[in-house]
This record gives structure tokens, sequence and C-alpha cells, in this order.
């Protein structure tokens, strides 16, 4: 019997014996090819193991059988055992795990908990990126409209609004840097961990410099096993668009008489005998006759190039990060006055002195030098310049045109003006905070911090005297005048901000499910200005240029400015068993800005959350992992106004000679309004926040935002005293909008890919101004400001065709008495037979925000390789440019070549434009219409970028952790209407005067040791 | 060590609501209202900005705008329509032009407003009462001064004499263009009481008696004119002569004509003994571009038809078939005053023999004004610049006041033996013989016009002056023509609406009491 027991064990035991071996094998992360450690590896429900440190792992399974592999951030896989050793394999990371937690104001909160409306950027997804400055990182982001209008080194920083525009007056966000208001273009990009913006009531919290969003910027710490990060990049830069002008000079020539002949005048500029001797002379002296095609003479590629170098780690008493950071740009202007440095330090330091007491530094430091040309409007100057205009003689010195055109009696040589004198700002700047947390018994904490903002600024700036020469007859112009040049002159910017605040945060836990946590604080800011300037001229030449070797003091000046806030606040959180959530905040605000009386502002808020993914009638689902609703409704304030304009001021400078010596002149030249004070936004959020299929993640917000008081500058009439008008409490704006934001991340086999989609939509309308009608208030647009339509919208005559026929111009409504065929038609919209002012509609289009912005883009790894590709666009706006270029022969400028061909002339009647003629002889044509109106839309490739992580086998030797190489392309593709410029340099712009948008193409490299 | 920790965070808590003042901060490079009026020094920089408003672009500094102007009449031609003048010479100007038309309005009633208030708040400066009554005077000649300008220009203007205040003036409707008139006439009156004859050097530039009592004679004549009148009244023409006449035998002012007419207008000869009432300029702190735009912007190039308006040295015009006048040589033997006024082909300017294309637009150039002629320039002065000219420009001259004398008293009653003399002591100074008698008023009328224009030339004084008479349909809405004869452009004149300026656009929006001039 026994022995047919052991047959029967035998028989049952040795099979399963034969099956089981000892499986093996290694996990690789998908992200970035690093080992896994403490993955759980599951063979059956009672045998299992974890990953070691090396990733690899061996368990007893049978063959046949599978393995479960699964860890916290990467999806689960079930792994078919086909053979004792597995190799590789690599685990897919999944999106953000719902634990992590999200920097909000005043502390942190888990994700998973939150009831506001908040979008996180990480920084270190865009690592690689050539990015100059942080503002201009932040396109893409739901919510945000980011706009670079002027790409210049040194100053390319772009202006963020937050869900539309909510006041009149300065829109910008509060930014903070840990803790602290500073501006996040002073930060080096590497130096940043994430980025949070509150968008709802969310920043209420921030009280009266709320209402335009708040951004919360949190540098990087050291974190685990000290690491060294090096990286580096190198891009080449160009424009995006130029305006296609005409470089030819006979057509040019011959195309300017005709504009002139059409306009009704009998002279015109080039006579024919000389468009004959330029044709003639072309071929042999391109000095004297050039067909200079002066985009191609001035503008040439930028470069630009960036190193970071880091250290971080931290042990189990302190924290540290150390940074330096360098990057080198230089502009598409030519000469040396387009060029950029930037040294940059970063110190994270934290300590645990005691259990109870932590205290820590944070010091960001930069130290940034740029140049522009001294005569400034570099880019006024080049839409200025014709074909003829030489670049320079055959000596090298700096050429005119000899031939006479009316309008150009300075030519301006933009060579001359690249190369002429300079202006160099040099700029320190750093924000030095510390703080300390201080455990209290009953669960109590207190935290304070410190925070210092100094900036030191200084504008050194030099020009020698400079003259161009006629090709010809070699007689010289001078540029500028010798009795004031040359000309040196020195600005010292002196900053100073202190800001203080601490709180005093209580958490408990009651009954298990219930959870509180209440927060006080009070803050303290201080900002101070002050700067003064010298000029100095009577210098001897342009050898020396410190003002000591000068002689005659050309000019002082100086000022400084004040500007304090006190503010208390509190937070109360509640949650009952993470199921319901509950917010609740006030701040309590004083500002120096308004008058006594006028100071307190109070702003509440409130907010819920419900997770309905938590409830027991939603029962268990592997559909959602989280589905979340969330409201809020808060109140936030604006004190936006320049500072002491609550009191009649009477300024100075309104100064006159008598008896031959300048008596100083005062005078009041601008209303005030001393009851000024807050303007309060309440802002309505309700959103919905989904994560699905562990793989999907979808966002959906929806608000309105109802600014009331907004402080105006209202325009009196120029009877009372030709005052400026005061600003004033009048009138209340809404921005109502939907955002929606999608990300879905999976894994084909070993790829792995992401895509991701945002939409948000913004409709800004003026619900009241006191009745009245604001014009023109922001720029030289035509633009009004009225109940019922966006702020600042088109106010313009409709054109309605062009005039066929002399006899058609008689038979319509008056327009001008230089009307005839070829010209616009302009609609008679109160039928009283004359075309002007009364005759204008608005158009319902504001000037300053589209109504959608949109991006999306995708990501894709597999092994070592990263592809990113993000699209960026706006939809909904529209841009006015005039003057140089974009309106033909405007003062002696340069037209377009669409202008010879897609003109009205009496053969070609069925034309786009109307009959070529002077913008500034023709009145008629080019005031206010939306004829010139254009469409402000675009989509951009804004970045693609494709990267590799060298194979861990190759680094081992060195010692080196990890080596990514890649390649980047910026701006790379830009689909748009108006093709002369980016419009996104044109917003709110009514010239092409600026710096052009800039594309870039880049490469580099990424170690960690 | 714990009680020591929360005492620290209960004080840092506290630390930031002791101290109320912590809000107050007050700007360091302005005053405010509240504390300005209470010293002398005060109230004179008061009167100073009151003053100050003349040297901008809206009246009779900026760059050039009293040069512009002339650009607005037959005597130039501006092809860059510097502040809108050409407009107005082509007769397409509209409410909603820019420039001159909202720049001058709106410049007028700043100069307005801040003698208002001055003349409100000096009141309360504790200060030398005889001191204060002078600045007061001289507050009265310049709101005088701007009103006349703005009803000159637009017609029925609001009538404001209070320190503006929002709340009752924004909507004040246009007053009766008489009612203006009247308010002007009373206030130079007060002035004209007050004020001294002379000053001191230190304050040299001042309104004086009279100043004050020339303008009231400019004032009389244009109601008297064809424009303003509307029919014809001797009366009118006989109250503008008397005022002349009393500025004429005002004793100790030591008014006369500055023997040289180049002179009078160059920066080493200012306020001399000529000049009545002028605009102060200096450099580098408040200068103006008067040498730029005459020497190389040429914006106000003379035309052809100023050129032949001289006549010749004998005092014919050079249509007579007496005087001499030969088209092979038209510059020779002309009037002195064409060489000291324009540069033209043949000339020599700066010491460089003039071509056509020197001055390539019309091919002359205004030499009035600038310091620049035939020989070489000044030290250090060759290129000057933008703002860098400080000749100051002259609103009211003695040879104006004979003038004025002379074409009021024609009018009343027709050409005595005071009118001739009057004519002619301007003739002489200019090396013309004097005009003789026995002529009809008509006659001269018309001489008296023609001198207007030539003695002017380039001031910026013909356009108000053919716009008074009505004669300029005539002479505006003609084509204008370069030193050759060849045409440049058409103009045009209508004269049901061109006599006046528009209201601009700007200010019909945000008052809607006022009303347009006709057929804007």
């Amino acid at each position: 019997m026994k022995f047919v027991m052991l047959l029967v064990f035998a028989a049952l035991y040795l099979p399963l014996q034969a099956q089981q071996v000892t499986v093996t094998g290694r996990i690789l992360s998908g992200k970035d090819q690093t080992p896994l450690a403490g993955v759980s590896i599951q063979a059956s429900a009672n045998r299992g193991t974890v990953s070691r440190n090396d990733g690899s792992f061996s368990i007893a399974a049978t063959v046949g059988g599978a393995l479960q592999l699964s860890i916290e951030g990467f999806l689960p896989k079930e792994v078919k055992i086909t053979r004792a050793e597995l190799g590789l394999i690599v685990l897919v990371p999944t999106q953000k795990s719902l634990d992590s937690v999200v920097v909000v104001g005043y502390g942190t909160q888990k994700k998973v908990n939150l009831t506001g409306a908040i979008a996180t950027v990480n920084m270190e997804e865009k690592q690689g990126q050539p990015i100059t400055n942080v503002s201009n990182a932040l396109h893409g982001v739901p919510g945000l409209f980011v706009n670079l209008s002027n790409s210049q080194p040194g100053v390319d920083r772009s202006t963020i609004r937050i869900r539309g525009i909510g006041t009149l007056n300065n829109n910008d966000p509060l930014v903070l840097v840990d803790g602290i208001e500073y501006s996040m273009d002073e930060l080096n990009p590497a130096d940043i961990a994430s980025i949070s913006v509150l968008k709802d009531a969310s920043a209420a919290i921030y009280g009266s410099r709320a209402a335009n969003g708040v951004i919360l910027v949190t540098t990087k710490k050291g974190q685990g096993d000290a690491k060294v990060n090096y990286s580096y990049y190198y891009g080449k830069q160009s424009t995006t668009f130029m305006p296609d002008a005409i470089w030819d000079p006979i057509a040019y020539m011959k195309l300017k008489n005709q504009a002139e002949l059409n306009e009704g005048k009998t002279a015109v500029d080039y006579s024919d005998a000389d468009i004959a001797e330029y044709q003639n002379g072309m071929a042999t002296d391109p000095f004297t006759y050039p067909a200079n095609n002066w985009f191609d003479i001035a503008l040439n590629n930028g470069t630009i190039q960036k190193h970071d170098v880091s250290v971080a780690g931290s042990t189990d008493k302190s924290q540290y990060r150390v940074s330096l950071g360098y990057l080198d740009r230089n502009g598409v202007m030519i000469g040396p006055n387009n060029h950029e440095k930037k040294y940059s330090v970063g110190l994270n330091l934290s300590v645990n002195v005691t259990k109870r007491l932590k205290v820590g530094l944070n010091l960001d430091g930069y130290y940034r030098q740029y140049t522009q040309p001294f005569y400034n409007s570099f880019w006024q100057y080049l839409t200025r310049t014709l074909p003829i205009l030489t670049d320079t003689l055959k000596d090298g010195r700096y050429g005119n045109s000899w031939l006479r055109t009316p309008g150009r009696n300075n030519w301006e040589n933009p060579r001359m003006i690249a190369y002429t004198g300079y202006s160099r700002k040099v700029v320190q700047r750093f924000l030095a905070s510390t703080f300390l947390d201080y455990k209290l018994p009953f669960d109590i904490t207190y935290h304070a911090q410190f925070g210092a903002d100094k900036y030191d600024g200084l504008l050194d700036e030099f020009t020698p005297q400079v003259q161009s020469f006629n090709p010809k007859t070699l007689a010289a112009t001078n540029w500028n005048s010798p009795a004031t040049a040359p000309r040196a002159g020195e600005t010292d910017y002196n900053n100073l901000a202190i800001h203080f605040y601490n709180t005093l945060g209580w958490q408990h836990s009651f009954a298990g499910s219930h959870h509180v946590s209440v927060m006080l604080g009070s803050s303290y800011d201080n900002f101070g200005t002050s700067q003064f300037a010298g000029s100095m001229t009577g210098y001897l030449d342009a050898t020396l240029t410190a003002l000591d070797a000068g002689t005659i003091r050309y000019a002082t000046s100086g000022n400084a400015t004040s500007d304090v806030l006190e503010s208390y606040f509190g937070r109360l959180n509640y949650d009952y068993d993470g199921k319901y959530l509950l917010e609740a905040t006030f701040r309590n605000d004083g500002s120096s800005r308004f008058a006594e009386g006028h100071r307190w502002g109070f702003f509440p808020s409130v907010s819920a959350g419900w997770r309905i993914d938590r409830e027991k009638f939603f029962g268990e689902s592997d559909l959602f992992q989280l589905l979340k609703l969330r409201a809020s409704v808060g109140q936030l304030g604006n004190q936006a106004v320049p500072l002491y304009s609550y009191e009649n001021a009477i300024v100075l400078g309104q100064n006159y000679a008598l008896g031959g010596v300048l008596q100083s002149g005062a005078a009041a030249t601008t209303y005030s309004d001393p009851n000024i004070t807050w303007e309060t936004t309440t802002a309505y959020n309700a959103g919905l926040d989904a994560e699905l299929l562990k793989s999907l993640s979808v966002t959906v917000d929806a608000y309105k935002k109802r600014t009331t008081g907004i402080l105006r500058t209202v325009n009196i009439p120029s009877q009372v005293g030709g005052l400026g008008g005061p600003q004033e409490n009048i009138g209340t704006m809404d921005n109502t909008g939907i955002e929606v934001s999608v990300r879905y991340r999976n894994h084909i086999g070993e790829v792995g890919y992401g895509v991701f989609g945002n939409l948000s939509y913004n409709r800004n309308k003026v619900v009241d101004i006191a009745g009245q009608i604001l014009y023109n208030y922001n720029s030289s647009i035509s633009t009004i400001t009225k109940a019922g339509y966006p702020i600042d919208a088109f106010y313009l005559l409709h054109t309605t065709g062009i005039f066929q026929s002399d006899a058609e111009v008689k038979g319509s409504a008056f327009q001008s008495a230089s009307t005839r065929a070829g010209y616009l038609k302009f609609e008679d919209v109160n039928k009283d037979g004359i075309i002007n002012g009364d005759d204008r509609k608005v158009i319902p289009s504001s000037t300053v925000i589209p109504k959608y912005s949109y991006g999306f883009g995708l990501d894709l790894s597999y092994k070592g390789f990263t592809l990113t590709g993000v699209f960026q666009g706006v939809a909904g706006i529209k841009v006015y440019p005039t003057a140089n270029i974009a309106f033909p022969f405007n003062n002696g400028a340069n037209a377009t070549r669409e202008w010879l061909t897609e003109a009205w002339t009496p053969s070609h009647t069925n034309a786009r434009l109307p009959i070529v003629t002077e913008s500034t002889g023709n009145a008629d044509n080019f005031q206010a219409s939306d004829f010139w109106l254009r469409s402000g839309d675009y989509l951009r490739l804004k970045n693609v970028q494709l990267s590799y992580a060298l194979p861990k086998k190759w680094l081992n030797l060195a010692k080196i952790s990890r080596i990514s190489v890649f390649v980047n392309a910026e701006n790379w593709v830009t689909f748009s209407k108006y093709r002369d410029f980016d419009p996104e340099s044109l917003l709110n712009a009514n010239t092409l005067y600026t710096y052009p948008m800039l594309k870039t193409v880049s490469g580099g490299v990424n170690v960690n040791f | 060590m714990k009680n020591i920790i929360i005492g620290a965070v209960v004080l840092g808590m506290l630390a930031c609501s002791c101290n109320k003042d912590l809000l107050n901060t007050s700007p360091k490079d302005q005053y405010v209202e509240s504390n300005f009026w209470e010293s002398q020094p005060a109230a004179q920089a008061a009167l100073a900005a009151c003053y100050g408003v003349m040297t901008g672009s809206g009246l009779w500094g900026g760059d050039a705008t009293p040069l512009f102007e002339e650009g607005a009449s037959p005597n130039a031609y501006d092809y860059d329509n510097t502040m809108g003048f050409n407009l107005i010479a082509e007769g397409l100007q509209s409410a909603s032009s820019g420039g001159i038309i909202p720049g001058r309005w709106k410049a007028c009633y700043t100069g307005i407003g801040r003698a208002n208030t001055f003349l409100v708040k000096v009141d309360d400066v504790p200060m030398d009462a005889a001191l204060k009554a002078r600045m007061k005077g001289e507050a009265y000649f310049l709101r005088a001064l701007y009103y006349f300008t703005l009803q000159n220009y637009y017609g029925a203007v609001p009538l404001i004499t209070a320190a503006p205040d929002r709340a009752t003036q924004s909507d004040v409707k246009r007053t009766d263009r008489k009612v203006v008139i009247a308010k002007v006439l009373s206030d130079l009156d007060s002035a004209a009481s007050v004020l001294p004859l002379k000053y001191t050097s230190t304050d040299v530039g001042r309104a004086t008696k009279g100043a004050a009592m020339a303008l009231k004679a400019k004032v009389l004549l244009w109601e008297a004119s064809p424009l303003f009148a509307g029919a014809n009244d001797a009366a009118k023409w006989q109250s503008a002569a008397d005022a002349a006449l009393a500025v004429m035998n005002l004793s100790g002012t030591g008014y006369g004509l500055y023997a040289d007419y180049r002179g009078l207008f160059l920066p080493q000869n200012e306020n001399n003994k000529e000049v009545i009432f002028d605009v102060q300029f200096i450099y580098p702190d408040l200068g103006n571009s008067f040498d730029l735009i005459d020497k190389q912007y040429n914006t106000n190039a003379p035309l052809l038809d100023i050129a032949q308006a001289y006549g010749m040295k004998n005092g014919l015009p050079i249509t007579d078939p007496a005087s001499g006048y030969d088209p092979l040589h038209p510059y020779t033997n002309r009037d002195p005053r064409l060489y000291q006024t324009i540069v033209y082909p043949g000339d020599t300017f700066m010491t460089v023999p003039v071509t056509p294309t020197r001055f390539a637009i019309t091919g002359y150039g205004l030499k009035k004004y600038s310091i620049y002629d035939k020989g070489a320039a000044p030290a250090g002065k060759s290129d000057l610049k933008a703002g860098q000219s400080e000749t100051n420009y002259i609103i009211l001259r003695y040879a104006d006041v004979l003038l004025m004398y002379a074409e009021a008293k024609n009018e009343a009653s027709g050409p005595d033996a005071t009118v001739l003399s009057a004519l002619n002591s301007v003739r002489s100074r200019a090396g013309l013989p004097g005009v003789a008698a026995g002529l009809t008023q008509d006659s001269v009328r018309t001489i008296i016009r023609h001198e207007r224009r030539v003695e002017f030339a380039g001031e910026g004084v013909y356009y108000n002056d053919i716009r008074r008479w009505k004669t300029a349909e005539q002479v505006l809405g003609q084509a204008i023509y370069k030193y050759d004869g060849s045409k440049l452009e058409a103009r045009k004149f209508d004269p049901a609406r061109d006599y006046w300026w528009p209201i601009p656009q700007t200010e019909l929006d945000l008052n809607p009491n006022l009303t347009q001039n006709d057929r804007y």
C-alpha cells in the first residue's frame, strides 16, 4: 500500500516538478531604459517576488503559465512563460500617477483632491527645447493665451493671458516662484521643475492680484542619490515670414510713378531719363545703380546655444541642488547689436535641523547682458528700405541714393543703423529667500518665508557721428547732427522688493473618514524702484565713450517709486472619505495705490468636489480610475492702476523760456478720481475630471468671469482744459468660455505613444460701461468699446467693392473730392449721402484676444527613441497692420509685389486690390475700413523633437548613467492667411516695426552622471 | 524652547498689522493739488505753463508748425502733408483727419484750461498784490490769444472761463462766435490795464501792454473782415483802425520797424524793437526744427506763385510792362524781400550755387526763420537737426500793426495820408519806393493786400488773410507750379465748406452736444 501511495505521489508530483523551472528576467522602464526595482511579479496567487535593484528577478513557475507584473506608475503586464530565461521585459509608463501632488497657493494638494481648475506644466518634458524665456514655453496650456510679440534677444518675453482679458489695464497674471512674487523670465528654464496655473477661484487665496490668474513656479529640489547633470544645445534661427517687397529697382520706380499719376499728380518722382540711366548703369556699376534686396542684406541666420550643469541630491537630513547655466544668443539682425548672454546660478538648500525644525535657502540669480542698436528703430527703418538704396560704396562707406525721392530726406541705411553706436544693458537680478518650517504640537505647523528681489540694471549707450554718401556725387549727408553726436548716455536702475509671509496650518482626521485642514496667514510686500540717467555730448571723436570724456552736459533725469501691500488670508479644507471635498478661502488686502478709505478689499471663495468614482453605487469599475465633478466660485481683485492715480497731480516739465532762461512750468495734465478702488472679478467654474481605461484622461471646464468696477481712463472732451481723462471704476465685462483637454497614453508592443489635444474657447463681452462709448483706447487702430461687444472691437467703414467708373463715383455717396475709378467704395450706413465717421460699423472681433486657442500633439517612444510633436494655434482674431510696407508707398517706403499684378487698372477691372496709389497721398482709400482688416489666425507646428537615449551597455564603462542626444525644430511650419509677417507678432500692433518671429533648428546632448 | 517658538510665531503674525502708515506712499516727482498753491514760485511755475502751450505742435511750435501752415496757402507746398496742412490746401480735410485739426483744438483748450485755473487759484497764494495783478493780466492775455485762435479756425466754440470741471463743462455747446469775441476783447482790456510797457531782461517774453493792444487791433480787424462780419460795416473797420492807431501812438514802448528785414528773423537779434509778442525758444531745452525744415526737409517749399508775387525794385508788379521784368533773368532787380525770404535756382546758399535740384520739390527753398544764408553757416551749426533751432516765432510785429491800420482805415474811410504813411513805412524799410497819393480805395486795397502777402511770406499768415478776405475761392483752388512753370498738382476749394475747419470727430464723439460745421 505504501508503495502505491509513493507511486501516486510520484505520478502527481514528478510531472509538476518536471514543468516547474526557475524563470529569470530583467525589467526595464519604458520611459528611459533604466532598470526597474520593486516590480511585483506574481506567478500565482501565493507565489510572488519583487525585482531587484538591477531590475532582475527569479521565480519558480511553470513553463506555459504566465507572470503578472505590476508597479505603480506603469501599465501592468502579463508575460507568457515560453522558456526559463525571459530576457528583457519593458514596462510602459502610465500617465501621471493618481497620487501625484500639485502645487497650490501656500501649499500643495493631491491632484485627486483638487476642487479648482488648475493646469500643470511638467518642465521636464520640455528638456532640450530651445527656450530662451520660460514664458515662451507655455504655448498650448489649456486656458492660456501666450503671445510673443517681440523676438529680440534680451527682451523676448511672452505676454500671457489666462481665460481672456478681464480688465482694460494690466492683464498680466501674478507669477510666484517658490512662493515669492518674481518674474519667471528671470529664471533659467532648466532650474524649473513644474508650473501650476490657477485659472479660477483657486487663485482667490492671492486676493487682490489674482483676477488675471496666478502662475506658481516651483524650482527643482534635490532628491535621492547625488546626481550630476550636464546638458547642451546649439541651434540656428531664421525668420518665419517677411513681406514680399518689390526689390527690382526698375519695377519699383515705374510703379511709384504710376501710383502718383493715379492720384492726380502731374509730376512723378523718377523721370524717364533717370530710369533709363539706371537701367543702363545696373549692369556695370552696382554701387551707384543697385538692385538691393534689403531683407537679405540686413538679416542673417541667428545662433543660440546653452550649457547647463547641476548637482542635486538628498540625505536624510538635507536636500540640495546647485546649478549653473549659460545662454548665448545672436539674433537675425546683422551687426553686433543683437546679442544676448545670460549666466544663471541656482541654489536650493534645505536642512532638517531637528525633528521639528527645517530651514532652507533658495537663491536664483541671473546676470544677463544684451545689446541693441543705439538708434533702436531698426525695424521701422528696414521697412523703409528701397531697392535703389545703396548698401555701401566701393570703399565701404555707407551709401544712400542719388535719386531724389520726396519723403526720403534722411536715408536710413539699415547697415549704418545696425553698426553705428551701441546700447548695452547689463542686468543682475536675484531672488534670495529663506524659509523655516516648524512642527508645533497638536498637529500645527508654522511656515515663514522671507524673500528679497534685487534688480540692478545699467544701460550704457554711445553713438558716434555718422554720415552716408551719395554714390554718384559722393556728397555726405549727416545722419545725426555734429552738434549732438558723438553722445553717450548711462541709465541706472535699482529696484528692491521685499516679501514676507507666514502661515499656521493645522491638519487632523476625525473618526477615520473626516479630514480637516485649516491654514491662516499674513503677508507684507514692498516694491521699491529707483532710477537715474545722465547723458553727455561734446566729444572730440568716437574713441572715448565714458561720460567724463565729454564736455557738455546734455540731460539728466531720475525718479523713485514705492508700492506696498499688506494681507491676511486663510483656508479651510474638508473632505469626507476622499469622496466629498470642500474648500473655502478668504483674503483681506490693503494696497497703497488707493486713497485712505478705499484701500482694503475682501476676497472670499468656496469650491467643492465630488469623487463619483469612490461612491458605492458606482461600484468597482475597471473603466474609470477617476471621475470627479467640481465647482468653484470666488472673488478676486485687481489693483493695477498706475501708482498715485487717486491724487490730482500737478506735474512739472511744462516749461517756457523767459528772459532767455528756461523757467520751470507746472500744471495738471490729467483729471483724477479719488474714489477709485479695486476691480473685482467674480469667477464661476464647473469642471469634470475623468481618467478612464487606465490610459485616457479628460478634463472639461466651463467658466464665467465677471469683472466689475473696471479701472479705465475715461476720455473727456478737450474743452475741459485739454486734460487727460481720469482713471475710474466704471464698467463690467464678462469672459465666458469652455476648455477641453484630452490625453491618451498606450502602447503597441514595445512602442509607447501618447496623444493630447486641447481647445479653449473664450468669449469676451463688455456688459456695461455706464452708458459710455470709448474710442481708440489702446492704440491708433480704430476701435470701440461699447456694451454688447468685445473689448476694443474694430470700428471700421464697410467696403462694398471698387468703383469701376467715374460715373459710378458721382452716383454714390460723397467720399472725398479725389475719389475716382479704381478707389474703394464704402457703404453709406446712415444713408445721409456722405461717408464719414458715422458710417463706421462695429466688427465683433476683439483686437487683443482670440476666440479659440488650441493645441494638439503626439509623442512616440520606442526603445531609446522618443519623438514628440506639438501643434499650437489660435482662431477668431483679426489684425490691422498699416504704415510702411503694409500699405504701399507709405511716406516714401516700398510696396509689396501684389501691387504689381493684383491692383485695379482700367484694363484689369476684376482686381482684388484698388488702383495703386501712395497711401500717404490717398486719405480716402487708406482710412480705417474693413478692407485692410486681416485674419490673425494661425496654426503652427510649434515644436518637434527627436531624441535618442544611448543604450546602457555602452555607458557602463564611463560611469555615466544616461546620455541622450536630440534634435529639435521650433516654429518650423506656420499656416496662416496673412503671409507678410507673422500674425503672432502683430497682435494689437498697427505696424510691422517689430523684431520678426523666429524659427529654430537645434540639436544637443544631455548627460546624467 | 517651545514657548519661545510659539511666542515668535504670534509676534510674526501680528507684526504685519501694527503700522497703519505702512500703506501711505507719495510720489517724488510731482505735486498734488492740495499742497501746490502756496508760494510765489509755484504761481510763477503755473503761469509759465500757460505760456508753454504755445511751443507745442498744435500751435506755433512742435517741429515747425507755423512754417507748415504756409503749405495750406498758395505760397507753399508740403509734399509730406506734415500735420495735414496739404490735405487742407487740397480741400480734402475731413473730421477724421489727424494732425493740426484735432491738434489745434486740443492745444488751445489746454492753454485756456491752464489760464482759467491760474486766474482762480492764484488768489489763494500769498504774494505781492501788484505782481499778482500783473500775472493775472498775462493770463488774461493768453486766454484771449487762445480763444481768438480757436474761433478763427473753427467758428463758434464752447466758451469756458471756469477752472476745468468735468461735471459742468463736458457737454457745453458751441457758443455763438460773437459772444466769444466779446469775451476776448474784455480779457484784452483787462490785460492792457495792468500789463507794463516793458520788462527787465529776466522777464523778456512776457505779454506787455502793447501786445494786448496789438492783439485787440488784430481781433477787431478780423471781426471787420468779410468772412467774419458778413456784410461790410464801416464802423467795425473804424474801431479796428482806432485800436491799431492806439498801438502806434503808445509812447514808451519803443516799437519801430527793424532796419534789417533779414536780420529781423535771426536768433541773434531776437526780441528787437519790432517784435511785439513772440514764442520763445531756446536750445537745448526748448528748441524747434525751423532750420532742419528750411534747409533739408523743404516741406514748406515756396511755389512759383509767391516768387512771382514779389514786385520789382521799383515797386511795380512784374506783370506791368513798365516794370523792367525780364523773364530770362527773373530774379534780377526784384523786391529785396524776395532775396531775403526765398532761395531760388541761380542763388547761392551756404556758399554753394543753387541748382534746380537743390530744393527739388519746387526749385525754391525758404530761408526766412533759418540761420542759413548765402555765406557759410555759423560755426558748429552747419547741420542742425530736429529740436536744435532756437529762432523765436513772431506772432505780432510792428509792421503788422502798420498794415492793419492801413487796411482798416482804407476800408473805413478811404486812402488818406495816414493810410499811405503807414503803408509806405513798411515799403521803405523793404527798400521799395512809396505809393503815391490819389489812388482809389479799391487800388489801395489791392496794394495793401499784396503788401501783406509779400511782407509776411513764409510766416504762416497768408492762409488766414485769404480766408478772412474770402479770396481763397479764387486763389486757393488753383493748380500749383514749380519754378519752371511745370504743374505739380491741382487743388480744390469748396467755398461752402472749406473756409472753416471741421470740429474733430473725436470731440463730436465725446460731446454729443457739439454740432459740426456745414458740409462736413
